[in-house]
């Protein structure tokens, strides 16, 4: 992602705000939306963009779970371990993913680059524990460990969403 | 006219009030439209007031009065802030209301941004969110074009218009000075208070910040009037709040109640179906995680802030977690932690040590590998930890330990003396009900 693309987004809503500092969140968040993490490359055209210097964007991006500094899976599913899923089951259900899936029990991502699973804190979703999300985009719940599995079968089998909103 | 105890007008109309008109049919935007043309300012402020309505982010401060104290005479832009981060464990109140009805959101925006004189306020919603987020955006873009945002509002000539701002994954930014940094672009630390936002908020502008609860309450007051609002509840807790509870219940979900009408046990057994067949009642975190633990002894306890306190617990943000007799304390208790411990900012050393100590005594536990020395261990690093802090996420974080440790003492003593924690694992639900998507 280039300053220049990320200046674009920006531009709009620079006068919503008094200092131009408050644009480095959505700067990360948009010029992440186009591969799913950031590159040091990215953080650098992102300082670029809102006049700050790399290790001043870079020490905001790795103050928030969801901005990636690594490269993650083509999708990001996140199981919620906090205490309403953890009563309802999320600890099979993350086992289960995670089995599934060949990466460690805390997570990681599959070997074909498809998938990451991650643990989450609590999603605001506890009506429907367990419950996973997809990206930051699908929240779905209570969820089976079958309907785990269809899950993570669709996500191969479709596109990865642009952007892509984590 | 029958007492209407939905404040929250998709519930009244109980049906999805995403556009303009849809709200306005079910009585939106009138509140906007009579305050706005009618009411000075000071007038509107002084309804707020009366009301007598609580801040429903977790501390219950009187939103009226915190509105009153940004200075009058201030030459700084004044802003109003929606805390929208809403990312207690058990509450999920504020998503609700984002998904099925945004509109009461931004009229309660208005109505406080003018009372307040702000011309600009911010939503600060979760990153996790996003769903919920591209709701609003439409719904904010929707109520531009009807003239209920941006310049001369329905012709009155005021001027106020909203900013969503997403987060990115941090329940310290919950918190409204960490909220307040990370809507400036800095690490969303706590700041040191004083001074208040009230007095030096965002951009150090006098700032008043409300939770998404809170602030779409004030149409339904504005509409039918302070007394009507204040008339419902009990003195110190006038109006309703809507729970959120689950866990070990049938039919978890959102439930409005006139605070100090229903007890918790006709929230848990009446309203949420009750437990599962053949479980009995173990403990419940009624106001979030971050409260004290009840338990048995307390069911009977209303629920409004003062008789909740008088149990030795807070209302919170009103998440009301349940745990009936499959589920072990100690492994709960460590769970908790464990949320803690990751969430914790970092800035200061009794809560980023802290929480990590706790975590480890309690896993050690967990593993079978506690010692009674630990009780002590932890006795003290409560002490080290609660009222350290700059903010309160380190007393959140012991509240339900210490409270867990002092009501459960056996179950605690039992794991730590015979080296395991029962019973486990904790059998879900899994395979009973299919999975639902968004909403
Ligand atoms: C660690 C921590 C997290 C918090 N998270 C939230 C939150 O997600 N939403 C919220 O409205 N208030 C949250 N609060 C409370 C806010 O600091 C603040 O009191 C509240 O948003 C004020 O709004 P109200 O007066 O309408 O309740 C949190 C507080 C702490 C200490």
């Amino acid at each position: 992602m280039t300053a220049e693309e990320i200046r674009a987004h920006l531009d709009p809503i620079r006068d919503q705000f008094a200092e131009e500092r408050s644009l480095v969140l959505p700067a990360l968040k948009f010029a992440q939306g186009e591969k799913g993490h950031l590159t040091g490359d990215d953080v650098t055209e992102v300082a670029a963009a809102t006049n700050l210097t790399p290790a001043y964007v870079e020490s905001i991006a790795s103050f928030y779970d969801r901005i990636y500094l690594d490269p993650v899976g083509k999708r990001v599913v996140s199981v919620c371990v906090s205490l309403s899923c953890m009563l309802n089951g999320s600890d099979e259900l993350l086992e289960h993913l995670c089995s599934r899936e060949g990466v460690s029990h805390e997570g990681g991502t599959s070997a074909d680059g498809e998938i990451t699973v991650q643990e989450a804190q609590c999603l605001g979703a506890c009506d429907r524990a367990p419950c996973l999300q997809v990206d930051a985009e699908e929240t779905m719940g209570p969820v089976t460990l079958s309907e785990a599995d269809a899950v993570a079968d669709r996500l191969r089998a479709e596109p990865q969403p642009r952007p892509v909103l984590r | 006219m029958p007492q209407l105890n939905s404040v929250y007008r998709h519930r009244a109309a109980d049906r999805v009030l995403t556009t303009v008109d849809t709200y306005r049919l079910s009585g939106g935007y009138l509140a906007l439209e009579k305050a706005l043309g009618e009411m000075t300012a000071d007038e509107l402020l002084y309804v707020f007031h009366r009301s007598g309505l609580r801040g429903r982010g977790g501390a219950g401060f009187p939103m009226g009065r915190k509105a009153s104290f940004l200075p009058k005479d201030a030459q700084l832009a004044k802003y109003l802030v929606c805390n929208a981060d809403e990312s207690e464990p058990g509450t999920f109140k504020d998503r609700e209301i984002m998904e099925l009805n945004p509109h009461q959101l931004i009229e309660g925006m208005v109505l406080a941004g003018y009372a307040i004189g702000a011309e600009r306020g911010y939503i600060y919603i979760r990153g996790e969110y996003e769903y919920q987020a591209q709701i609003l955006d439409a719904a904010i873009e929707a109520a531009r074009e009807s003239g209920y945002l941006g310049s001369d509002i329905a012709g009155s000539k005021v001027d106020f218009d909203l900013t969503l701002y997403r987060g990115a994954g941090a329940y310290i930014c919950g918190e409204e000075t960490g909220l307040l940094e990370s809507l400036e672009g800095k690490r969303g630390q706590p700041r040191l208070k004083p001074p208040f936002p009230a007095v030096k908020g965002l951009w150090a502008s006098p700032t008043l910040l409300n939770n998404v609860e809170t602030l779409a309450a004030l149409p339904p007051i504005v509409e039918n009037g302070p007394d009507w609002y204040a008339g419902m509840g009990t003195e110190k807790s006038p109006g309703t709040k809507v729970f959120s509870i689950s866990g070990h219940v049938t039919k978890p979900g959102n439930y409005e109640v006139v605070l100090g009408d229903t007890t918790l046990r006709e929230l848990i057994f009446d309203m949420a179906g009750g437990l599962r067949e053949g479980r009995s009642f173990k403990a419940c975190w009624v106001g979030g995680s971050s409260v004290p633990v009840l338990a048995e002894q307390h069911l009977d306890t209303p629920l409004d802030y003062e008789s909740l306190q008088e149990a030795g617990t807070f209302l919170g943000s009103g998440g009301c977690i349940v745990m009936d007799d499959s589920g072990c304390i100690v492994r709960a208790s460590l769970r908790l932690a464990s949320f803690y411990r990751h969430e914790s900012c970092g800035k200061c050393t009794p809560c980023r040590e802290g929480t990590g100590w706790m975590e480890n005594v309690l896993q050690r536990m967990v593993d079978g590998e506690g010692r009674m020395e630990d009780f002590e261990l932890m006795e003290a690093l409560f002490g080290r930890i609660g009222g350290k802090c700059l903010c309160a996420l380190a007393d959140g974080a012991v509240a339900p330990i210490s409270s867990a440790i002092r009501l459960f003492r056996k179950d605690f003593v039992r794991v730590v003396s015979e080296g395991s924690p029962l019973p486990q694992p904790m059998s879900p639900q899994l395979e009973m009900s299919g999975g639902r998507a968004n909403a």
